[in-house]
């Protein structure tokens, strides 16, 4: 369950940010959507691992034993005599390898980097046409409300969920939509609890 | 993976001081090998499918000249450059040391065509008629050529197969000078010797031992089957 | 925002001077809502229904293409005896419009790897039209060796499947590693071009109706630009950009390998693969030089392709024209130097009969680049680089066609040397392929914002200007 408010310009956004974070809702919680990036820090921080890269590397490591198994392999099985050449010839089998690896890679690169946006988004999310045209949307990702889970030594940053959380999901929203109007929005989408 | 041996090793000698170049090898070959009649615009264009040609060379300055012919067919290569550019194996080597060439399997890259040192490879540009009454004397033996594949000289491998095959039902080795190409059998001054030049008894591996052999390109280090024989004489060709 | 203004804060050195046109001061903080509006409106005009000589240009486009196909069954129908092909000249036209075509495809994805791995903010506008270039550089490229075929309906025996035919192909033969690699160079740039146009396809989504923004919709994946997105975007962009390069630095290698691991004298040299690298990158170049013009005033975007941007393109055409002129040195003075006697027959066949086409060559891809572009004036005049970017095409053609054709015609053999001419299929063929290329792109543009509308505005958004001293001097946010 997300909200989203659209403001027109850096400043305000970033108040929000600021706001919403004094309230009680983490870091974690919020993100922003904008239509071309922003330096880390300039409205979220968004610390993450990027872990795709260690994808590609696999993908990269596959794409050369499948490049071997190309070349060598078939040969190995399919053997005939050309040019007193020998079945298996590693300087073309090289080329082959080197080719499938970087093949692999890139795909996997893509794939990786697809997995870790989470992207294709299979339902329907809050969206704004404004952003395109270069409003800055800030999204909150509000809990289902229950226990709170402070951010103590010992929690892991992604986990705690702050001490708004024993608020109601709804009351949650009404407060995040209040400090986004008092900030400035053009517009507030909110879904609804589900 | 099988390992390819075979105790024949096919090669011919060519006695250049013994060619009159007259051409009867090359009409042989025609006829044997149902190569593709081409007509005299075919040929001017570069294009005739002569898989033996007879190379002319003047040699010396008027009056002193003297006329040298070469015979040139495949020279089948043990180190062929033609055999490991084809991206299907249709030019391949063959456990006898022959290069072979599998027709159906050739696509028309001409690759190969391009890094035969000898230019002994004719593509099929056109495709080829047999009108009657010439239809009637295709060999049924080996195949004709659709266009846009690439052929070359056999050694007349089929005849190669039928005494291999005889000689299998005898339970012996093919005997030297069983077998012999069309266009040694032909050569009217016997300018051509066809044998096995893995046996060191042969005929042909005699003549290849010769001081006066030599062979084509011999720099490009494609170690062919065919040696050329010559005089120490002045006009070298 | 005026030319002068765009190009001036567009450069990195900082000057200290002061400018009453100068935009007045704004910080990262300043509402720029109007003014994004006016650049979606500005890079997304090529999205606009197609104007009645759009149609006209298309027309002309595919009949030229029909023609070239018309040709093709032709020779497909009759044989290759409709080429101009012969022995010993068993490659031609197809193959020199294959090496070229391959060539330009180092332009884009090369080029704008290279810009983007060394964050040259000028390259923005340019990205995608270099990207797609070479997206449709490499089809066209792919094409021409099943072209070239003697029998090209057996075409697939070349592909790797288990068949009936009990046979691999030939991973030993240097075809085959050109298909390996043209396969990974058409699947890696799509990619890459896809890759540049996830978030501009978000803001086309957003800004049509219809199917296009179905269309728009689907491809975009539901991308909404949120932090983390755009961090991992930009990790990924880079990496991409890194995986890129060698792939296709290997590519020309290869197709140079296509020549030089073979017994053919003049063909046969060690310097082949860097030599057509550099002779791709030259071409690719001059090719996005030839496209940014065009872009630039069939979508006027006089504003975004500024003479900055030719200037700079300008300067890299220049070193890569010493470069290909020092390598093309470095060929031939070798081989006069060595006078093997079958490698320089080669040389001095090839000079004394195409010697017409050898000065042209040595004029449009040496001579006239070095001296033209030396001059910040010419650089930045649009006529000198179009007339300039189009002669390197045109002599890049001819250097393919000098080092296919004379080789072949005097190899070792002297009693079959021989000579060759184009016939009217090849260079229908040829004609059909450029002609094909220039509709790919074309409707490419009418799909796809053919300028990279998140790029450049991403660095509208990260200018500003800071006070020092005295002076306002404009400055561009960096991430670290």
């Amino acid at each position: 369950m997300e909200t989203l408010g659209i403001f027109r310009d850096i400043e305000s956004a970033a108040t929000t940010v600021e706001a919403l974070v004094k309230t009680g809702f983490t870091e974690a919680q919020i993100t922003s959507l904008t239509s071309v990036p922003y330096p880390d820090g300039v409205l979220v921080r968004s610390g993450h691992s990027f872990r795709f890269r260690w994808l590609a590397a696999a993908g990269g490591l596959a794409g050369a034993i499948a490049g071997f198994g190309l070349a060598a392999g078939t040969a190995w099985l399919y053997p005939v005599q050309t040019g007193d050449k020998p079945i298996i010839s590693l300087y073309p089998t090289a080329i082959i390898c080197f080719e499938v690896a970087m093949l692999f890679a890139i795909v996997a690169t893509m794939a990786g980097m697809f997995l870790e946006m989470g992207l294709p988004a299979l339902s329907q999310r809050p969206y704004d046409p404004a952003i395109a045209d270069g409003c800055i949307g800030i999204c909150l990702t509000i809990h289902a409300g229950g226990e709170a889970v402070l951010c103590e030594p010992g929690v892991k940053p992604e986990e705690c969920i702050g001490g708004i959380a024993t608020l109601s999901a709804t009351e949650q929203k009404v407060l995040a939509e209040e400090i986004m109007w008092a900030s400035g929005a053009l517009r507030v989408i909110g879904e609804e609890a589900p | 993976m099988e390992k390819m041996t075979s105790p024949y090793k096919w090669g011919m000698v060519i006695d250049l001081d013994r060619c009159t170049g007259c051409g009867a090898c090359v009409v042989a070959c025609q006829a044997e090998n149902n190569v593709g009649i081409c007509d005299k615009k075919e040929i001017s264009e570069g294009r005739g499918m002569h898989w033996l040609r007879i190379e002319r060379f003047w040699v010396g300055e008027y009056p002193d000249v003297r006329v040298r012919f070469l015979p040139v067919m495949c020279q089948h290569c043990h180190d062929a450059p033609c055999e490991p550019v084809c991206p299907v194996y249709a030019s391949y080597h063959n456990p006898d040391g022959l290069n072979g060439q599998v027709y159906n399997r050739c696509v028309g890259t001409r690759y190969c065509g391009n890094n035969c040192p000898y230019a002994v490879r004719v593509f099929n540009f056109y495709p080829h008629q047999w009108p009657e009454p010439l239809d009637s004397q295709l060999s049924p033996d080996i195949t004709v050529r659709t266009r846009g594949v690439m052929e070359k000289c056999s050694f007349c491998i089929q005849r190669i197969r039928r005494a291999k095959e005889e000689a299998k039902e005898e339970r012996r080795l093919v005997r030297d000078g069983e077998v012999q190409p069309a266009c040694a059998q032909t050569c009217p001054s016997e300018a051509m010797t066809f044998g096995n030049l893995a046996d060191p008894r042969s005929r042909v591996a005699r003549l290849s031992r010769s001081p006066r052999r030599f062979q084509l390109l011999e720099n490009l280090g494609t170690h062919p089957s065919v040696y050329y024989l010559k005089g120490g004489g002045r006009e070298h060709v | 925002m005026s030319e002068k203004q765009f190009h001036e804060s567009n450069e990195l050195k900082v000057s200290g001077e002061f400018n009453e046109t100068h935009r007045t001061q704004r910080t990262l903080q300043t509402p720029k809502t109007l003014q994004t509006n006016k650049i979606n409106d500005d890079l997304l005009s090529s999205l606009r229904p197609p104007t009645l000589r759009w149609y006209l240009l298309a027309l002309l486009l595919g009949a030229v293409v029909a023609w070239g196909l018309a040709a093709f069954t032709w020779q497909l129908t009759h044989g290759m005896y409709v080429t101009g092909k012969n022995r010993p000249v068993m490659w031609g036209f197809y193959i020199t419009g294959f090496v070229f075509w391959v060539g330009l495809s180092h332009s884009g994805t090369m080029v704008s790897s290279i810009l983007r791995l060394s964050m040259a903010n000028w390259r923005r506008p340019i990205l995608r039209a270099a990207e797609a270039m070479t997206v449709f550089c490499i089809t066209v490229a792919g094409m021409f060796p099943l072209i070239h075929l003697g029998r090209n309906w057996t075409f697939f025996y070349m592909i790797p499947y288990p068949n009936q035919r009990g046979l691999w192909p030939n991973f030993r033969s240097a075809l085959l590693w050109d298909m390996t690699a043209i396969t990974v160079y058409i699947i890696g740039s799509s990619l890459f071009l896809y890759l540049g146009l996830l978030p501009d396809l978000a803001v086309a989504r957003e800004r049509s109706s219809g199917w296009r923004r179905k269309m728009y919709a689907f491809l975009a994946m539901g991308w909404r630009g949120t932090a983390h997105e755009w961090s991992v975007y930009h990790r990924a962009s880079t990496l991409m950009a890194a995986l890129i390069i060698p792939v296709a630095v290997s590519v020309h290698s290869i197709v140079a390998w296509d020549f030089a691991v073979t017994v053919v004298p003049g063909w046969h040299s060690t310097i082949f693969p860097p030599y057509f690298v550099i002779g791709a990158i030259l071409s690719g170049v001059a090719a996005v030089i030839t496209l940014m013009i065009v872009i630039r005033k069939a979508f006027h975007l006089e504003e975004y392709l500024t003479p900055l941007h030719f200037d700079n393109m300008g300067k890299l055409l220049l070193v890569i024209s010493l470069l290909w002129t020092y390598a093309y040195f470095v060929e031939v003075q070798t081989t006069w130097y060595a006078h093997e006697p079958i490698e320089w027959e080669v040389f001095s066949f090839m000079s004394g009969t195409y010697t017409t086409q050898l000065l042209i060559m040595l004029l449009s891809n040496s001579l006239l680049p070095i001296v033209c572009l030396c001059f910040r004036r010419l650089r930045r005049s649009i006529g000198v680089m179009l007339v300039l970017s189009l002669l390197v095409n045109v002599g890049m053609f001819i250097e393919r066609f000098l080092i296919i054709v004379p080789s072949l015609s005097h190899k070792n053999m002297p009693f079959v040397w021989g000579s060759y001419s184009p016939s009217w299929v090849e260079i229908s063929v040829n004609l059909a392929a450029l002609a094909g290329f220039v509709l790919l792109f074309t409707l490419f543009a009418k799909f796809f914002p053919i300028v990279a509308v998140s790029d450049v505005r991403e660095l509208e958004a990260r200018r500003g200007r800071v006070t020092m001293g005295r002076a306002g001097v404009p400055s561009i946010a960096e991430e670290d």
